[in-house]
């Protein structure tokens, strides 16, 4: 491993205490009753609130119980790197853990994982961002989880959708992530860190997790990812289920962006039904 | 992604073609086009595969290392997935052009063999929390011509099939344990790909959707869904890409064509793989040069 | 015209968000609020917002000094608190924080590495503190400092058992880090070669021709940070030390009160 110079390093090779932890953790068994005493359809509590950072241009802050995550948007502002010139703008996606904010420490550089919420994350909110409205210019997303407890992603595309309209960026709606995890014919809304499906447990086929994000305003789905092997009819029904929930964060985000600095900047132009009828042009 | 310019009077042109179910090559809206798979290409590689699908044209070399298993995974190898995205395919992946491409494609083969029906990692075991097998899949993009992603993973589950792995003897002498690898070329193991997935794309043109697309019909699109699907019709990863957002009636719609195309695609796939594996060596190699 | 506009109300000892001269923005604390760290606090002064998460992790010890433990502090100025910032490795600025943030850890002595120690010569702490600003309206070093403190004083590491050569780690059992002395960070601005002021604001940080930190720990003085700018006389220095003395006060009162609050 290339030292870092520019950073303060402690000893090349340190070790979580967990992985001294004696009793290994057997596989848990998920059951309808959920170890927080919630049913398997009901989400944590939610709190949201924007405008958190006095120097960005929008800002949001959503808490999921444990779960926190942190997002700042900044500009239109001119394109960093050279590129083509192109009449739509162009948004610029980073997702990042803290490095205390998972059991196990995170490094400072982003690693695949956070590569990839990146463009899970860009992809979600793209379809709800008037992109020709800032033509050579790019707009900058950065989103920090301060802890995670399950469902991170799901609450970034929350907290980043409601942050871009802090921003007054012009979009066609907000987008709300909500994630299940599927376990056999279990559905579990919003899961933690300790129910959420992992790859190395050895799970038989139907168990995974579904993450989408939803336009609730237009019945849009603006992202769909799944993790596991999961049978069609299983993962239809936990699509419908993660609309169905999303629907219900709606007022609690309009609720928020009413409550800060700019009250609602969404414009519902005509430019909408344009947009979505005819895909192409 | 790789695009190709189009004035708007040629997509009205490919956009009526799809709602008629008749797209500009005469495809249906669920037919792939011709597709060519040859495998055993490299002979310094555990497994090869070359795919060609129309002007898509991709190379896979798979290689085995032996190494230390990850911690959370004691008693199982490890896969890992390299594209590279070459500049002779096009210009655009000139320099660092194509990472994006190559991680996306990289990040969604992750996913979509990420589960342990569908590619069985322990079979790749062989001293549980010590040694195991880590197998490399390269993968070399030589020309674009369209559906990146099902090519791809077509190219990767006929390579990991080819792959042969020399059987190891492990051996425990007063606690020294020492490994044999057998040089004998047919002293070897296969791997089970029975249930692992192909990667299946959906492109939503104009109302309808479209497998299989071609560039110019991927330049008509502002929204695709990926799938990886196995032989059962089970779904091991899924992804929406692309700047448009698409209605859940039309998501659903999508998965079930792409469910059935999977599943008649991963069969195809292994007749063809088992068909060449039949001729054996009388197999007239086909190479590059056609 | 920024210049017009600040120098007006500094000459008759106002500033443009109303404070005094001497006077501190509101500072707000938060002890304890990331349950994946080992300790951690939140700091809010004014808008300047700095959260600080210790991540405690096992490492043999360097062979010249086998019974200390590591603290590693690092400051991260991430892209999300400022539009100055890009994400990339950390800026000269950063590089400068976190190094003055290890001054003050090692001058002040607030965390002993020898205690921790858990088998000398084997295994010992290493104290990862990421100070991570998410909102950058000037004075960083002394909400950096205070959040640093605070999260110390939060630290809990669980308890390590050495059975037969093997470390064994209960995460249910934990012990208080000890806080052997607490530092206090207070910044001054120089403005216009002669008015100091303290506390300031990204925009008056500005405008400013120079800053001294003052770090006092308790009754006493810890470290002087003075990074170029305009000169400073004696008696100025002085009437620093005497308002970052108060200061100091100020702010332990804050930490116990709010310590005292989180445990009821």
């Amino acid at each position: 491993m290339p030292t870092d110079s520019r950073r303060l390093t402690g000893p090349e090779e340190t070790k979580s205490p967990y992985a001294y932890v004696k009793q290994k953790k057997k596989l848990q068994v998920l059951t309808g009753k959920r170890h927080d005493g919630r049913s398997p359809e009901t989400l944590r509590p939610i709190f949201l609130k924007a405008d958190v950072v006095s120097q960005a241009r929008g800002s949001a802050y959503i808490e999921q119980d444990n779960t926190k995550v942190m997002c700042a948007v900044y500009g239109p502002r001119e394109v960093g790197r050279k590129e083509d010139f192109s009449m739509k703008g162009i948004i610029n996606c980073v997702f990042k853990y803290a490095t205390f904010s998972c059991r196990y420490r995170r490094s400072y550089q982003q690693d695949s994982e956070e590569k990839d919420m990146s463009v899970q994350l860009l992809d979600a909110l793209e379809p709800a961002v008037c992109m020709h409205k800032f033509p050579k210019a790019q707009v900058d997303i950065y989103v920090t989880v301060l802890q995670n407890d399950g469902s991170a992603l799901a609450a970034a595309i929350t907290c980043a959708s409601v942050a871009l309209a802090n921003a007054g960026v012009d979009m066609y709606d907000l987008v709300a992530g909500c994630s299940v995890r599927i376990a056999d014919n279990l559905v579990l809304v919003d899961p933690t860190e300790s129910e959420e499906y992992k790859s190395q447990d050895d799970n038989p086929v139907n168990h995974g997790s579904v993450t989408l994000g939803y336009m609730p305003s237009l019945y849009q789905v603006s992202a769909i990812t799944s993790k596991g092997e999961i049978e069609f009819e299983v993962i239809k029904k936990a699509i419908n289920l993660c609309g169905n929930t999303s629907q219900t964060l709606y007022p609690v985000l309009q609720k928020c962006l009413n409550n800060s600095r700019f009250s609602l900047s969404l414009r519902f132009s005509l430019s909408l039904v344009r947009y979505h009828f005819c895909v192409q042009f | 992604m790789v695009d190709v310019q189009l004035s708007d009077a040629e997509k009205v042109f490919i956009l009526h073609g799809v709602q008629d179910n008749c797209r500009e090559d005469g495809r249906g809206c669920e037919d792939y086009r011709h597709l060519e798979i040859e495998t055993s290409v490299m002979s310094n590689t555990n497994g090869s595969a070359r795919v060609r699908l129309a002007n898509t044209d991709i190379l896979v070399g798979v290689k085995a290392e032996l190494g230390t298993p990850s911690p959370e995974k004691l008693n199982k190898g490890r896969i890992e997935f390299f594209v590279d995205c070459s500049a002779n395919a096009t210009p655009e992946f000139e320099g660092r052009g194509g990472e994006d491409l190559a991680t996306d494609i990289s990040n969604m083969l992750y996913r979509a063999y990420d589960c342990p029906n569908c590619f069985d990692l322990q079979q790749l075991c062989v001293i549980p929390d010590q040694q195991c097998w880590i197998l490399y899949v390269d993968i070399l993009l030589l020309e674009c011509g369209g559906n990146l992603f099902d090519a791809t993973s077509l190219a990767v589950k006929a390579a990991l099939f080819n792959t042969s792995i020399p059987t190891v003897t492990v051996t425990k002498d007063e606690g020294v344990v020492d490994l044999e690898i057998s040089d004998d070329p047919y002293d070897v193991q296969r791997l089970d790909m029975k249930s692992s997935p192909c990667i299946v794309t959906l492109s939503k043109v104009g109302h309808s959707h479209v497998v299989d697309a071609s560039q110019k019909e991927e330049c008509c699109t502002l929204a695709r869904l990926i799938m990886g699907v196995t032989e059962k019709g089970t779904i091991t990863a899924l992804k929406k890409e692309g700047s448009g957002s698409l209605d859940p009636t039309s998501i659903e719609d999508m998965m079930e064509t792409g469910r059935r195309v999977g599943e008649s695609l991963n069969k195809c796939l292994m007749d063809a793989l088992a068909e060449e594996e039949r001729q054996g060596t009388k197999k007239k190699s086909l190479g590059f040069l056609r | 015209m920024a210049d017009d506009f600040k120098y007006g109300p500094h000459e008759k000892d106002v500033r443009p968000d109303g404070r005094e001269l001497g006077e501190f923005r509101r500072t707000v604390l938060n002890i304890g609020c990331i349950t994946t760290a080992e300790g951690s606090a939140l700091v809010k002064l004014g808008n300047t917002t700095i959260m600080c998460g210790i991540k405690a992790e096992l490492a043999a010890p360097k062979p010249a000094e086998p019974d200390r433990g590591f603290i590693v502090p690092n400051v991260q100025l991430t892209p999300l608190c400022s539009p100055h910032f890009r994400p990339g490795p950390p800026s000269e600025q950063a590089q400068v924080m976190s190094q003055f943030i290890a001054e003050v850890i090692k001058n002040s002595g607030c965390v002993d590495c020898q205690n921790l120690c858990v088998v000398p010569g084997k295994l010992v702490w290493v104290l990862h503190c990421d100070l991570m600003c998410l909102d950058y309206d000037g004075n960083v070093y002394d909400t950096a400092v205070l959040a640093l403190l605070a999260a110390f004083r939060n630290t809990r590491l669980p308890h390590v058992e050495e059975k037969e050569e093997v470390p064994e780690v209960t995460m249910d059992k934990t012990c208080s880090l000890i806080v052997s002395s607490q530092p206090v960070s207070s910044t001054f601005s120089i403005f216009d070669d002669r008015i100091l002021f303290v506390d300031p604001t990204v925009e008056e940080e500005g405008l400013a021709t120079g800053m001294v930190t003052v770090v006092t720990v308790g009754n006493k003085l810890c470290m002087v940070h003075k990074p170029g700018g305009s000169p400073l006389k004696s008696e100025q220095l002085l009437t620093c030390f005497d308002r970052a003395f108060d200061r100091s006060k100020e702010v332990l009162r804050l930490i116990e009160e709010t310590i005292l609050s989180v445990e009821r």
